[in-house]
Parts: structure tokens; C-alpha cells; sequence
């Protein structure tokens, strides 16, 4: 067993050395980084469209002689089963994309390439910071942000106006009181299905709760303490102003298409949702109108969960030359620009975040963004998500248990992945 | 009597039409169009049937490379499992040796095996020996899945042909290949049939392997794997959903409807009755 | 275990082949050996290697990093007592019992019933049914999985729709995937619709080797139906009832692919049987070696409840051979 591995582990080795000056195939003798033949980049569903993964592969199969790129979306189906087996691999994509709560426990596993000396040629001090500290472990930087997000009420302005609604709500009362008014004949209030977690997550984080708290050195699931219980009141109340799934989350169906049929007032979703919108329904270019997610108060908009993207090389990888060289394409300043005007999603640079000054979407998730927060700060929280734990006591409180009862079990089961060590 | 044999028929009808319904919705969704997929109350049967959702599943990523990958994943384990169970159940069938009881518990048992637990295990077999990203490993893992029980039931099949069918032969002036060529094995056929249409089902279903064995080379999954996430591949689209589903069941329906009428209606029955 | 469990292995037949007589075989004859050689070859190196791999997984720390990096080390029986300290583990356990216990009396019992009334029914009727078991047991897990999905989907399933028509308002909209006991009977219907074809049509093969003289006596002795098949019926089906029905627990207990595309084991736990838990343990936590020991344990709680049927089968194949 122990042999087996530790040849695998030498041959894994040898193969990374040997990478270098070896195609893909025949290990013919081309030049170091110039360019192993065939390179496999993994981007996640909905980080890129179509239009724009096709764009950026044929720039850099032109700009790198001899590279052909072969860029696969991944479905978030058992994606982490995915990576973990490509990790362990022995022959594995060259780049992967990995959600910011994710990155830290594969970093921590050791199958992904430290990236320490490449930070200074990444521009690492420019970073915007909620992306490249959970790829770092120990001072030592495995993860390179690649994009932010957060999200934003998208709405239908049409709705809105119909509704004799003329500014969009300003504290939470008032998004309740508006929504409901919109909640009338065919037209939902707002679409929010009932696993929308991380929205979740923000109404905790206003009222002064969190997830899970650390205790010591023990981490404590925290959704049954009196302020996350508030949060998920207001959740149900508000959910309750339109006809989400109580069952499911918001891929399933994906929010973006039921907008689009122009019956639901608001959505909560990133900035970019709204081009997947325009992707179905061109017709509601001018309809849609964003907003931060209102706070308690007027002078503060809602907590919200910083999501986004880091790209990781695996040990496994047999180009890693090549591989750097596409994540230094990806997380430079020129695919950055493109990637934010095209997709709304914060690029990774803190200089450049002029490029989305002009955009309404954008501006009112900066607007939110000064609230981010991120999630608990562990290498298990993956595992956490990966349960689905917050999502089935989301659905249980929806369709009418008791809320306290069910937060304690979702807690304790939290407790229990979040100690249970990796 | 006759009220008896009334109720019997209403009873014999209702099963049927419980069995049968979820099958039939499949087909019945697959053909309807969008509207009345989506109406308030459902239609028992597509007023106007569409081709659309079948254009839509085909139309899907991959389809065809994921259709082909199967049919050569699976046909090949099949035929595999059929030419080594065969030699075992001969062996276990005609001949008498020692530790033939204890093979055939062994077999018996090699049904109980934990095959979501040998993921891991596989995984590190294959990535140890280069076979990830390999038909061939796949192809290996699902022999073995449909071997035990492709031994038992062809042993069953083989034990119900006299052997005396065999030895007249061998008086005529065969010679023992030969018999079995000419005699035992026209006989053997429809048996043959059912047992890899047995097999067939078990690995044409099978995606968990895939997904752990399969890894850089997505163009190498089969079609569960692509029917299990379908709500990657159409959202909410229930339409194009079961006209994937129909598609992915249809080779298995086609081929049984052929072995039935090949075979007689004594085909699952067959190997059962010795 | 994807349909491996559907598809049939035949019971023993009650006579066994007749003593080979043309070709008798000198003891020590290799033949037989040679024979059985690949399928031996085969189940060595694809299943029980593996197997021990996995039995040496449960005694070592493997997990994310072990997986990836190599150098797992021996933790002895730590796993096993993590396991078995955990209160979840007995709670699956005992739910696995149950969901088995549900199913297979279920599919037993309307497997007889089914059997039954096949060899009473007209020609026309019987073929009919015996089609339409036949086209159930056809339909591929994974197929039919993806059914049930859209049957009892909440706002278009058909279900929903027939029961608020049958005047059961509160199935309006109703969520079946949101409630563990809805959505426990919604897998033990789909396990057993898929079940039913198989036990139904071989206990069906097996009373229409009884002979009819047998019931005729019965019923001139005055025996009523049910007497009938408690005294005739019953008794020389036995080992046939006993055969489907071990089959159907190994199948039923070691059900994964229904589940995991379904359920995924939620919501909450309501549906993890012990296989779920071992794959999410696994896979999801990354805890391969508390998966491996959930796996290990599952197949010995199999073997012990099997045992005598093991036992008695190499009584049986042991004096024939």
C-alpha cells in the first residue's frame, strides 16, 4: 500500500520534472514554457459565457504558438468530488477554477502548486483581499483570485412601476412593505427559493449572528443562537411573498429563467445574473434595475456574503510552466477588463475596479460589497456546504417546523463537520 | 365465479395500470409540447405530439459521444462476462470437482459486494497502473459488477438442457467442441440472450465508476452521468428531460422486445424454472 | 449497487443437474479448474484486491491529503471506534433495517399476490400483465429515477394533481422532496414498483410447475383459498420464497443509485441507509477511511444476517457435487 503510493508519488514526481520538456503525447523535445502541446482548463458553469471562454482561447491559442487550450465548464454537481479525484490524479488539468470557500481545503492538501514567487508577477499587492486570503495557507499563496461577487436585488422596473413604487427600499421594513405590494395577481414580490443560503447568511450577519463562531479551538455551528433565528424569520417572511421552491435552491430551476418571464419583481442574484437574463429574454434590456440588499437601518446596506474564484494549479499538472502561463492571462489586467465589463463580476485587481464605474448593476454591488463578508474561516466549511445542511433547515423552517428545534440539529450537525478534522 | 373473475380482471387491470403509468408519463411527456407540459391539468396523452424535446436531448453537449461511449463500454463488458461466466457455469453445471460448493457460495456472495465502497480503492488501482481516463478500466469494473450473477443464471440455463441432447451427439460422431458448437449451444442461445440482457441493463445504468475513473477526458463519460445531471444540461426542461430519459431507456426496451419475441415469454422465467 | 440488483439470478432448481454420466471426470482432473480460471482471475483482481485495499483504508488516516499525497498511516482501530461512538451510525443502522425490512415485505407480499392472480387470470389478461412487468423491469434505474422526479414534482407532478383531484387539497403544490417521511415513501415506492416484476414473475414460473392435481386434491379435501396456499402453495415454493426474498434483502439493503440521484440521503438524514452514509462520509467529507470502516461494516452485518442461507446452499451444492 504504502509502496505503491510512495512510487506513484515518484513517478508523479517525475513526471512534474519531466513535464517541462515533454508534449503532452509523444515527449518529444520542445523548449521549456514554450509550449507542451494540449493545456485543460476547468472553469466553473456561469463563470464565463460561451462567447467569452471562446474569445479568450482563441487569443491565447494565437498569441502561444504550438498551445491548444481545451477549456471545459464544469457543472457544481460534485464538483469537489471532481477536483479531489483530479488532484489525486496523476495526469490533471493544468488549471482549475475553485469557489473562494472551497480553495482552502485543497490548498490544504497539498496536490496544489504553491505560487509563492509568482505573486510579485501577478501584481499580488493589488489584490482585492477577500479572494486571496483563503487560497493562502500559512503565508504561503496557492490560490490566485480571479473574480468577486456579490450579490444585489435585480429588478423588474416595469413591475416596480406598475406597482407605483418610485425608489427602491432603503431599510428592510420597507422592502418587506413594497414586495408585499408588488405580491399581487400573476406577479411575485420576489422570486427567493427556499435554499438560498447564502442571502440567508446576510440577514444572520445584520442581526448580529454568524454561521459558525470559534470557540477556543473548536468551531460551533451557530444558526439556533436568538440573532440567526431572526434572520431566518425574516427570511421566511420575505420568501414567503412569492412562489420560489421552498425544496430547492436557486439553480434548480435557475432563477435567471424564471425572471425572465417578465412575472417576478425582484430576484436576489449577481450583477451578472442579469445578462444570463438578456441570454433568454433580450426584451428586458431596459427592465431591469438594481439595488443593494437593504440593511436594518437607511445608513448601512445589508451584510453579503463575498463570493468568487480562485485559480489553482494541481502538483499534478504536466505543464506547470504553461499552465502559469494561462494564469497569468487570466488574472491579468486585460482579460480582467473584459472579464468584468462582459460578466458584472469584480475583477481581482483593486486597480481596476473603474471598469465597472459605468454600469448600474455593478455600482450597486459595490455599494454592497463595503459589507462583504465571508464565510467561516476554516479549511471544513467546504464539507459543511458539501452536506447541505443549511439548506434542509432552511426547508424545514419554510414549510412549517419549528425553527428552534431545527436550528439546534443543523448547529450541532455543523459543530460536528466543522471539527471533525481533514 | 363469474362476478369472481370480474373482480379478478379489474384487479389484474389496475396493476397494470399502476405499472405501466410511470413508463407511459415518460413517453407521454417526452411528446408533449412545452404548453401543455406546463398546463394546470395535465393531459393524459400529447394532443399535439412534438419531436421538439427529442431535436433538444440529442441536440444536448455531447449526446452522441457519450450514447457511443456506452454502447462500447457496455456491449464489451458484456460479451466479456459472457464468455468467462460461460466456461464457469460448464464447469459447474457438467462437471463434478472439488470445491465446486464453495465456488458457487463464493459467486453467490460476490453479489453482496460493496462496489460504492471500492470506489477509492479503484481509483487508486487505476490511477497506479495509468488506467484513468481508460474505457478499458471501466470496461473491467463493470465485467466484474455483472459476472456473479451472469455465472448464476447461465449455470441455470446450461443445467436445464439434458445432457443426454449432448451425448447422442457425441455418438453420432462428434467430437465434444463440436457437440457443443452444433447442439448445446443453439439451445444455450436464448439463454445467452437473456443473461447479457440482464448484464446489459446492470452496466448500462452504472455512473458512479465514471465519475471517479473518468477525469480529464470528460469526452469518455457515458450517458448516466450526463442523465443524472440533467438538470445541468436542461434546467427545469422536463420535456427534453424524459425524451433523454426515453432515449437513454430505449436501447434497453428495443433489445428486450427483440430477445421476448425471439425467445418466448419464458425468457425471465427460463432460467428459473431447471 | 447500480441494477445489478434487478436483474435476476434464478433460485436453485429443485432437481439439480443429474449426475453428469457420459463424461465423468477422474478426480484431479484439471478441466474444471481451467475453467473457472478467468472468472477466478477476474474476481481476484477486481474485487477482492480491491476489497482488501478497502479493509486496509478503514485501518489507516486517509483522507483528503492521504488520497492526494500518498503515505497513509495505520491508525488501527480508530475509525471502527469513531464509528461506533457515533450516534448517527446507530440510527442509520437501524434505519437501514427498517427501509429493508419496508421494502422487501412489501415486494414479497405484492410479488405473491401478483403470482397469484397471473396463474388465474385469462390468457389475454396474462400476457398483457406479464408485458407490462416485463417493460417495468426494462426500464433502466437511472431512467426510472428520473421518472419519479417528475411524478411527484410539486407544481406539475401528475401525483400532486391526482390527489388534490381525489379532493386531498392539501396536496396542492405539496413538496414530497422536503419532508423525510414523504420522501421515504416516495423511495420505497419506486424501489418497489421496480422490484416487483422480477419476484412476481419468477414466483409465477414457480406455481406453474405445481402441479394441478395437487390443488385439486386440496380443494376436494374442502380447503379454501387461503388454506390452499398455506398448505400447497407455500410449502413447495419455499425454497423459492426463500431465495427472493434473501435476493431482495441483499438488493434492497444495498440500494444506492435511487437514493443518491433522488435524495442525496435528505432531507436532514431522513433517508441515509448505511451504503448512502458510507458514500457521503466518503466522498463528501472526505473522510475515506471512516467510509471504508461504514462499508466494512455493512457487508459483515449482511453476511451474519445470511449466513444460513450461505450455510445451507454449501450443504446443498457440497452433497451434490
Amino acid at each position: 500500500m504504502k509502496h505503491r503510493l510512495l512510487t506513484a508519488a515518484a513517478a508523479l514526481t517525475l513526471a512534474a520534472t519531466a513535464a517541462c520538456g515533454s508534449g503532452s503525447g509523444g515527449g518529444s523535445a520542445a523548449p521549456a514554457s514554450t509550449g507542451p502541446a494540449e493545456l485543460t482548463v476547468w472553469i466553473m458553469d456561469g463563470s464565463v459565457t460561451d462567447e467569452l471562454a471562446k474569445r479568450f482561447e482563441t487569443g491565447y491559442e494565437t498569441a502561444h504558438r504550438g498551445v491548444d487550450l481545451d477549456i471545459q465548464i464544469q457543472a457544481w454537481d460534485g464538483i469537489g468530488e471532481r477536483v479531489t479525484a483530479a488532484l489525486a490524479s496523476t495526469d490533471a488539468p493544468d488549471v482549475i477554477e475553485v469557489g473562494n470557500t472551497q480553495v482552502a481545503q485543497y490548498a490544504a492538501s497539498g496536490g496544489v502548486k504553491d505560487l509563492t514567487d509568482k505573486v510579485p508577477d501577478l501584481a499580488g499587492s493589488d489584490w482585492i483581499p477577500g479572494l486571496a486570503q483563503p487560497g493562502n495557507i500559512d503565508g504561503r499563496q496557492y490560490g490566485i483570485p480571479w473574480y468577486a461577487a456579490n450579490r444585489v436585488v435585480v429588478y423588474n422596473k416595469e413591475l416596480f412601476a406598475k406597482a407605483g413604487i418610485e425608489a427602491p427600499p432603503k431599510t428592510r421594513d420597507e422592502w418587506l412593505e413594497i414586495t408585499a405590494k408588488l405580491d399581487k395577481g400573476g406577479t411575485q414580490g420576489i422570486y427567493l427559493t427556499g435554499q438560498t443560503w447564502y442571502a440567508l447568511a446576510g440577514f444572520i450577519w445584520d442581526e448580529g449572528g454568524d454561521l459558525a463562531v470559534k470557540e477556543g479551538d473548536r468551531w460551533k455551528g451557530a444558526l439556533d443562537t436568538p440573532q440567526a433565528l431572526a434572520g431566518m424569520d425574516f427570511y421566511r417572511r420575505l420568501q414567503a411573498l412569492g412562489k420560489g421552491p421552498k425544496d430547492a435552491d436557486e439553480a434548480n430551476p435557475p432563477q435567471h429563467e424564471v425572471f425572465a418571464q417578465g412575472k417576478v419583481a425582484q430576484m436576489i442574484n449577481v450583477p451578472g445574473g442579469a445578462a444570463r437574463v438578456l441570454e433568454v429574454e433580450p426584451g428586458m434590456k431596459d427592465k431591469m434595475g438594481f439595488f443593494p440588499i437593504p440593511g436594518k437601518t437607511a445608513d448601512k446596506p445589508g451584510a453579503v456574503f463575498t463570493g468568487g474564484s480562485d485559480l489553482i494549479i494541481p502538483e499534478a499538472s504536466k505543464n506547470p510552466e504553461a499552465a502559469y502561463e494561462v494564469v497569468k492571462a487570466l488574472a491579468g489586467e486585460e482579460f480582467q477588463t473584459d472579464l468584468a465589463k462582459t460578466m458584472n463580476f469584480v475583477p481581482n485587481r483593486a486597480s481596476l475596479a473603474h471598469v465597472l464605474d459605468a454600469d448600474e448593476g455593478t455600482a450597486a454591488m459595490a455599494r454592497g460589497a463595503a459589507a462583504g463578508r465571508a464565510t467561516p474561516n476554516t479549511p471544513n466549511w467546504a464539507a459543511v456546504e458539501a452536506t447541505s445542511v443549511i439548506k434542509q433547515y432552511m426547508t424545514a423552517v419554510l414549510t412549517g417546523k419549528d425553527p428552534a428545534t431545527e436550528a439546534r440539529k443543523a448547529s450541532e450537525s455543523i459543530t460536528t463537520t466543522l471539527n471533525s478534522g481533514s | 365465479m363469474r362476478a369472481g373473475g370480474i373482480a379478478l380482471n379489474a384487479a389484474a387491470a389496475a396493476v397494470l395500470v399502476v405499472m405501466i403509468f410511470p413508463v407511459y408519463w415518460m413517453f407521454a411527456t417526452a411528446f408533449k409540447p412545452a404548453a401543455e407540459i406546463q398546463a394546470e391539468t395535465p393531459s393524459l396523452w400529447p394532443a399535439h405530439p412534438t419531436l421538439e424535446h427529442f431535436a433538444a436531448a440529442v441536440g444536448a453537449d455531447g449526446f452522441w459521444t457519450f450514447w457511443r461511449n456506452s454502447l462500447a463500454v457496455t456491449g464489451a463488458a458484456v460479451l466479456l462476462a459472457l464468455a468467462v461466466s460461460l466456461l464457469s457455469a460448464f464447469a459447474v453445471a457438467r462437471m463434478r470437482w472439488r470445491g465446486r460448493g464453495a465456488f458457487i457460495v463464493m459467486v453467490f456472495a460476490a453479489q453482496m459486494a460493496p462496489w460504492e465502497a471500492l470506489l477509492v480503492p479503484m481509483f487508486i488501482i487505476a490511477r497506479d497502473t495509468e488506467l484513468l481516463d481508460s474505457l478499458a478500466m471501466l470496461t473491467g469494473v463493470y465485467f466484474m459488477i455483472t459476472l456473479p450473477f451472469t455465472i448464476v443464471t447461465l449455470r441455470g440455463f446450461l443445467a436445464a438442457i439434458p445432457v443426454e441432447v449432448e451425448e447422442a451427439a457425441l455418438v453420432d460422431g462428434c467430437t465434444r467442441p463440436a457437440a457443443f458448437r452444433r447442439v448445446v449451444f443453439p439451445l444455450l442461445a436464448p439463454g445467452l440472450m437473456a443473461t447479457s440482457l440482464f448484464g446489459f441493463i446492470t452496466a448500462w445504468n452504472e455512473f458512479a465508476f465514471v465519475n471517479v475513473l473518468i477525469i480529464k477526458d470528460q469526452d469518455k463519460r457515458t450517458l448516466p452521468v450526463w442523465l443524472s445531471s440533467f438538470r445541468d444540461v436542461f434546467g427545469t426542461d422536463w420535456g427534453a428531460t424524459m425524451a433523454a430519459a426515453t432515449l437513454f431507456a430505449l436501447p434497453v426496451l428495443l433489445v428486450f422486445l427483440f430477445l421476448q419475441r425471439r425467445v418466448g415469454a419464458g425468457m425471465i422465467t427460463g432460467a428459473v424454472k431447471g | 449497487m447500480p441494477a445489478a440488483t434487478q436483474a435476476p439470478a434464478p433460485p436453485r432448481r429443485r432437481q439439480e443437474p443429474r449426475a453428469p454420466t457420459g463424461r465423468r471426470r477422474r478426480p484431479g482432473d484439471l478441466w474444471p479448474y481451467l475453467l473457472i480460471a478467468p472468472a477466478v482471475a477476474g474476481g481476484v483482481f477486481l474485487l477482492l484486491y480491491p476489497l482488501l485495499r478497502a479493509a486496509t483504508i478503514s485501518f489507516q488516516r486517509f483522507r483528503m491529503g492521504e488520497l492526494i499525497r500518498g503515505g497513509a498511516e495505520l491508525a488501527g482501530l480508530d475509525n471502527y471506534r469513531e464509528l461506533l461512538a457515533a450516534e448517527e451510525f446507530w440510527t442509520v443502522t437501524l434505519r437501514t433495517f427498517a427501509w429493508t425490512a419496508v421494502n422487501v415485505v412489501l415486494i414479497v407480499g405484492i410479488s405473491t399476490a401478483v403470482a397469484l392472480m397471473l396463474a388465474r387470470l385469462g390468457r389475454r389478461m396474462r400476457v398483457a400483465l406479464m408485458s407490462a412487468l416485463a417493460l417495468v423491469w426494462a426500464t433502466p434505474v437511472i431512467a426510472a429515477t428520473t421518472i419519479f422526479q417528475w411524478l411527484f414534482q410539486s407544481e406539475l407532478g401528475v401525483v400532486n394533481w391526482l390527489l388534490v383531484g381525489l379532493g386531498l387539497d392539501s396536496f396542492q403544490g405539496y413538496s414530497w422532496f422536503a419532508d423525510g417521511r414523504a420522501m421515504f415513501g416516495v423511495l420505497v415506492a419506486l424501489v418497489v414498483w421496480q422490484s416487483v416484476p422480477f419476484a412476481a414473475l419468477t414466483l409465477y414460473a414457480g406455481l406453474t410447475t405445481i402441479p394441478a392435481e395437487l390443488y385439486e386434491s386440496a380443494r376436494i379435501d374442502g380447503g379454501t383459498g387461503r388454506q390452499i396456499f398455506t398448505r400447497v402453495t407455500f410449502p413447495i415454493l419455499r425454497p423459492m420464497f426463500a431465495l427472493i426474498t434473501s435476493l431482495e434483502v441483499i438488493w434492497v439493503f444495498k440500494c444506492f443509485p435511487q437514493i443518491w440521484v433522488l435524495s442525496q440521503g435528505g432531507p436532514g438524514n431522513a433517508t441515509t441507509t448505511l451504503p448512502v452514509y458510507a458514500f457521503k462520509v466518503a466522498r463528501v467529507l472526505h473522510r475515506y477511511d471512516l467510509g471504508s470502516a461504514v462499508a466494512m461494516l455493512t457487508v459483515a452485518v449482511l453476511a451474519v444476517a445470511l449466513v444460513g442461507n450461505l450455510r445451507r446452499m454449501l450443504r446443498q451444492e457440497g452433497a451434490e457435487s
